[in-house]
């Protein structure tokens, strides 16, 4: 018989349904596993017959569904209690006794023999609970620290699309300010909504401030500093949102004091606009 | 995951295939009460034996079809079944101690059940035998009167026209 009259041969359908002898059932596992076709004419007929048996199912009664899952919830807590260590499996002795002492001494010996299995389970399932316990502070940690990422990454992102969207406007006037010829190579600028009267300060390119000091920015007019708001470090990456500006003619920074000033501290003039 | 025996993925089979099991327990054991026990039973073996299932050897689904036929068979054997279906008197058939004497009338034309009406009688008798009734073909050989290689081949041959009969 070649491989087509064997597929054709109504063995399959035989095997499938259970109704294939031992012999012929080796024999049509081995023409599976030697012969694709065989397989996949099997795994055809099985999904065919499983469509029909779903398609003429009959439900059964509601009850059944119910009583069927609470044997299996039973078992599997049986099941789940049986991987936890029996601590007093070995105290376990009938009461009323009345056997030789040969008798004792055997049971005695089988009680030392069960205490001490029920020892060694013991460290060997402290030993997993330990492990897991490890494992979970292990992964706990690794999520605290990624959600502290996450975090940071959140934050970072707000402010870039603060950024864009502050450049993206087209009231923005951006002001650069240079450094004073103490500091040359110092630049930022000051984004500046002639409309709304927001203003923003680009700090990226300032050295840190020193421990206990902060850069505040001045809104100059008519030669009079107004506090523009002190710029929060941790933002220097993008726009930092300051104090509005209704007016000014140009605009400076200086270092103050951590939580700045209420008027810029003479000589610490770090950068300047043109006016 | 049903092979860790995992209780929720349990539920999911369960209301995925427990009608197309029902259906097949029902037109075997023909009666209802009987059919919840079976039901019970192979749900639970399902549950105990899933590590045992071996994808190699076929679906799932067929795996669960054998042991629901299996079940059904074993049970119509077990209280000589057949018996007290084929038209006895209730009286002989006490003894089987067990809840059901009252007989229900015959379910018919359920599950895989549907598929026979549209066979030929010949064929449909020889499924009935061998799937429906658990027969082997060595007994329905005698039972027909039929040398065992032509059993073989006519139950081959119903099976293809069963399968045909499929959607």
């Amino acid at each position: 018989m070649n491989v087509k009259e064997y597929i054709s041969s109504g063995i399959i359908e035989s095997y499938v349904l259970g109704l294939s002898s031992a012999e012929e059932a080796e024999e049509l596992e081995r023409m599976c596993a030697a012969h694709s076709e065989v397989y996949q004419a099997r795994s055809i007929f099985e999904e065919q017959l499983e469509r029909n048996a779903i398609l003429l199912g009959v439900q059964p009664p509601k009850k059944l569904k119910t009583l069927i899952l609470s044997e299996i919830e039973i078992d599997a807590e049986l099941l789940a209690s049986k991987r936890m260590p029996a601590v007093t499996e070995e105290k376990k002795t009938p009461l009323i006794f009345n056997f030789t002492p040969r008798l004792w001494k055997r049971m005695a010996a089988a009680a030392v023999v069960l205490l001490a299995t029920s020892t060694i389970l013991n460290f060997y399932f402290y030993y997993q609970y330990d492990k897991y316990n490890r494992e979970y502070s292990n992964l706990l940690s690794a999520k605290k620290q990624q959600d502290t990422e996450h975090e940071q990454m959140q934050k970072a992102m707000q402010g870039y699309a603060t950024t864009v969207n502050v450049m993206a406007d087209t009231n923005m006037a951006v002001i650069n300010l240079h450094g004073m010829h103490n500091h040359p190579e110092y630049s930022a600028s000051v984004y500046w909504n002639k409309k709304s009267k927001d203003v923003y300060l680009m700090a990226k390119d300032l050295p840190p401030p020193p421990q206990g000091r902060a850069y505040q920015l001045w809104a100059m007019m008519d030669g009079t500093p107004v506090d523009a708001g002190v710029l929060d470090w941790n933002n220097k990456n993008w726009l930092t949102p300051m104090n509005k500006v209704s007016a000014a003619q140009s605009f400076a920074i200086t270092l103050e004091k951590e939580g700045g000033s209420d008027s810029p501290t003479a000589g610490s003039m770090y950068l300047v606009s043109n006016p | 995951m049903l092979q860790s025996r995992d209780a929720s993925a349990f539920n999911y089979l369960y209301e995925h295939y427990a009608p197309a099991v029902y259906g097949i327990i029902l037109p075997i054991v023909n009666e209802t009460e009987v059919a919840n026990d079976i039901m019970q039973e192979v749900f639970l073996s399902i549950w105990k034996k899933i590590e045992s299932y071996d994808p190699a050897k076929g679906r799932l689904f067929t795996w669960m079809l054998n042991i629901a036929r299996n079940a059904s068979i074993d049970l119509l054997r077990s209280r000589s079944f057949q018996n007290a279906r084929k038209n006895q008197p209730l009286m002989e058939t006490v003894n089987w101690n067990s809840g059901y004497h009252v007989m229900q009338p015959e379910i018919d034309a359920i599950g895989l059940n549907k598929l026979l009406e549209k066979l030929k009688e010949e064929q449909r008798v020889l499924i009935e035998l061998s799937y429906f009734k658990g027969y082997t073909h060595e007994e329905i050989a005698e039972i027909e009167g039929l040398p065992l290689g032509t059993v073989k081949t006519r139950i081959r041959n119903a099976l293809i026209q069963l399968r045909n009969l499929m959607k």
